[in-house]
């Protein structure tokens, strides 16, 4: 283990390098703005950046990309609490402490709260990340097809169970996206699956067509049916609050099992596939309410609200990268990207790449602490210019997304037919969001289906097509039995809720019945 | 009836697509199997298009025949209510999401338009057009401020991404190349 602290150095040393301290500041600035705008998620701005990571070395994409996710995990806490405009889904549970403390006078607090929590969180995860994840890619080097089957089967549930919203639609989702890594040039026999007499799709649907389209043109396409909201931000007035006041290490010190709770809640959430910073941040702030000293107190402004989801969510990072370098399977949706920018330069992430390219691993590594370093620096001296973002026209805003998708999805082949693949799943992604079919599961579906076919095929020619093996070996049978226990438990709980309910006469004579 | 089918109308198309998408893969070469004893390249696409043709299959019946709401829910349903209810969110008092489905037909024709014409009128012009479209259908119409917002911005877009980024974007064809070359010219990209 000391070995992999030791190796670190060499991942810092690495951010020496001009290119690679460039990339760490961009991706540190364009990660807090895409968190601080409403209109932009922090997955939609790392799937803009992605394409443009094309033209540079791995190395300094690499960074910038992990600098973006650090970054982009904390911003979104500034508006919370100041104008109570979250800028991403996992800092709402700001809204009910944060926003609190704000009506009290209490804003320079509250920003100071989440800045510890953030901090505090993020630097626990990512010693743990470290420390874990070569122990784990040892492991994974035993593993076999079956087994990676299995975990790539996991990852897929996984997304799936918690993806919000209807089970059938999210697997429907997630068959689309398997569908759409079949199409082109089979790997196995060469034969040509889908291409519709069409050259452009005998090289396969890209991934990063489906995710710039699906999530960027999609969600542009979602706020125009929505209506851009007005010119009139709610970021104007109120400007002598941007000021943030750290908290003393006695009064961190008071809430010490607060950070605990949540730290801990983020890594294990995070390390689940699918998981990511928001469902980390809700359940944290959950787990707070119920076993928190201060649990009732909770939705009132105190800081143990504030530090349990800012702590739980940046925690989301360390834990979220150790499946994703370990063993290929991405733990959020930013993680997801990452992956696709391994991809996209030639190296699958894995136990594999800690042999090969152990390099990478260890500057992943370091950009985490760097960023986590340069997040609070910027984080408590940047929140006037960041703010200042909020003014800008959501339809200014949506044009350049429109243009960096096309520009992003150009430069990626310099194929004008991507343009059209990329508008059709902007409509694609629209229509999922109106009719309420999550996204996530059709883009990691897209991603991880040529890793879970070749696995699956591979299987099938070893063990004499005897799919049994999957269920038979002891870690693929079990890694097998949590995938289905995860996709069976939401449709037996639903199952037994329907039927318990009333019959529709008694529901009828009283409405209060459900 | 009407609202029944209309509830089920998206898991219906799915069901046509499915369908169709079955045909397909019936069309792929299995010749390399092994006279079938292995399982060959159409054996995975087919296996996830049955399912996806199942799920949807069981929604239309659910919703149409039987009339049933049973839904089953992820995991993280529920989830996001806090401590007193729903999160408090920008729109908080507004009664239900109006839709704005002309700014959408709006917004598609020009996205559409701007894949249509950015291999005729090259990057730098297009962008120009786009950006100032865009944004007065999007609402913000001050017009000083929209042409010189489209126009800084396409000129900065073609210098971050041709002269920075080195990516080779449409430079247009006839009058509207040589305008893109004489840009790339006046910014150092030969």
């Amino acid at each position: 283990m000391m070995e992999s602290f030791i190796n670190l150095g060499g991942g810092l040393s690495a951010h020496l390098l001009p290119a690679n301290m460039l990339a760490m500041f961009i991706g540190l600035v364009l990660g807090m703005l895409v968190a601080v705008l409403p209109g932009l998620t922090l997955v939609m701005g790392v799937v803009l950046a992605l394409p443009f990571t094309y033209k540079m070395g791995v190395e300094p994409a690499l960074i910038l990309l992990t600098a973006m996710y650090v970054s982009g995990t904390y911003a979104g806490a500034i508006t919370s609490i100041l104008f109570r405009i979250p800028g991403e889904p996992m800092d709402v549970p700001l809204l009910w402490d944060g926003y609190a403390m704000t009506r009290r006078g209490e804003a320079a607090k509250a920003l100071g709260w989440s800045l510890a929590g953030a901090f505090i969180g993020g630097l626990i995860s990512a010693v743990l990340m470290v420390a874990m994840a070569k122990p784990v890619a040892h492991l994974a080097l035993r593993f076999s097809s079956p087994e990676f089957f299995a975990i790539v089967f996991f990852g897929l549930a996984s997304v799936v169970a918690l993806s919000g919203g209807s089970v059938v639609n999210a697997l429907i989702s997630l068959c689309l996206g398997l569908f759409l890594a079949t199409v082109g040039i089979d790997t196995i026999y060469g034969a040509e699956r889908f291409a519709f007499g069409q050259p452009f799709l005998l090289d396969g649907v890209e991934f990063l067509l489906v995710m710039v389209g699906a999530y960027g043109i999609g969600e542009v396409l979602s706020r125009l049916n929505t209506g851009f909201k007005s010119e009139d931000s709610a970021a104007k007035g109120g400007q002598s609050r941007f000021k943030t006041a750290l908290p003393s290490i006695r009064e961190m010190w008071r809430i010490k099992w607060t950070f605990f709770r949540g730290t801990a809640t983020g890594i294990v959430v995070g390390t689940v596939p699918g998981a990511g910073a928001t469902v980390s941040a809700f359940v944290a702030y959950g787990m707070e309410s119920q076993y928190g000293k201060n649990g009732k107190a909770l939705g009132t402004g105190v800081p143990e609200g504030i530090v349990a989801a800012k702590s739980a969510a940046t925690a989301s990072v360390g834990g979220a990268l150790v499946p994703l370098l370990a063993m290929g399977i991405p733990g959020s949706g930013a993680t997801a990207i990452i992956l696709a920018a391994f991809l996209l330069h030639g190296i699958q992430p894995g136990p594999q790449v800690f042999v090969n390219s152990p390099e990478l691993v260890n500057i992943v590594f370091a950009a985490v602490f760097i960023a986590l370093v340069g997040m609070c620096i910027l984080g408590y001296f940047a929140i006037k210019p960041l703010c200042k973002v909020l003014d800008a026209p959501e339809a200014i805003i949506s044009a350049f997304v429109v243009l960096f998708c096309f520009v992003g999805a150009f430069a990626a082949r310099n194929n004008l037919s991507d343009l059209y693949v990329i508008a059709f799943f902007g409509a694609v992604g629209f229509l999922f969001e109106k009719f309420k079919f999550p996204i996530a599961p059709m883009v990691l579906g897209t991603i991880l289906g040529p890793l879970a076919e070749s696995n699956f095929m591979t299987t099938m020619v070893s063990f004499d097509n005897d799919w049994t093996v999957l269920f038979t070996r002891p870690i693929s049978g079990a890694v097998m039995a949590l995938a289905l226990f995860g996709l069976i438990y939401p449709v037996l709980k639903a199952l037994l809720a329907h039927m318990r309910r009333p019959p529709p006469a008694a529901r009828a004579a009283n409405p209060g019945l459900r | 009836m009407q609202s029944r089918l209309r509830l089920c109308a998206p898991h219906f198309v799915m069901l046509l697509v499915s369908i169709a998408l079955y045909f397909a893969a019936s069309q792929i070469d299995t010749s390399g199997t092994n006279g079938g004893r292995r399982i060959g390249p159409d054996f995975w696409p087919k296996a996830v298009i049955i399912f996806m043709g199942a799920l949807a299959l069981y929604e239309v019946t659910k919703r149409v025949i039987f009339g049933s709401d049973f839904r089953a829910k992820s995991l993280t349903e529920g989830l996001t209510a806090g401590p007193a209810g729903d999160p408090p969110t920008e729109t908080d008092g507004e009664e239900a999401t109006i839709e704005y489905p002309r700014l959408l037909a709006a917004g598609s024709l020009l996205i559409l338009g701007y894949v249509g014409a950015v291999n005729w009128l090259g990057f730098f012009v297009t962008t120009a057009l786009f950006l100032f479209a865009f944004t007065w259908v999007g609402g913000f119409r001050r017009h000083g401020w929209n042409a010189l917002i489209s126009s800084v911005g396409a000129f900065a877009m073609v210098v971050l991404f041709m002269r920075v980024a080195y990516i080779s974007l449409p430079l247009g064809e006839g009058p509207f190349r040589s305008l893109s070359i004489a840009l790339l010219n006046a910014i150092g990209v030969r």
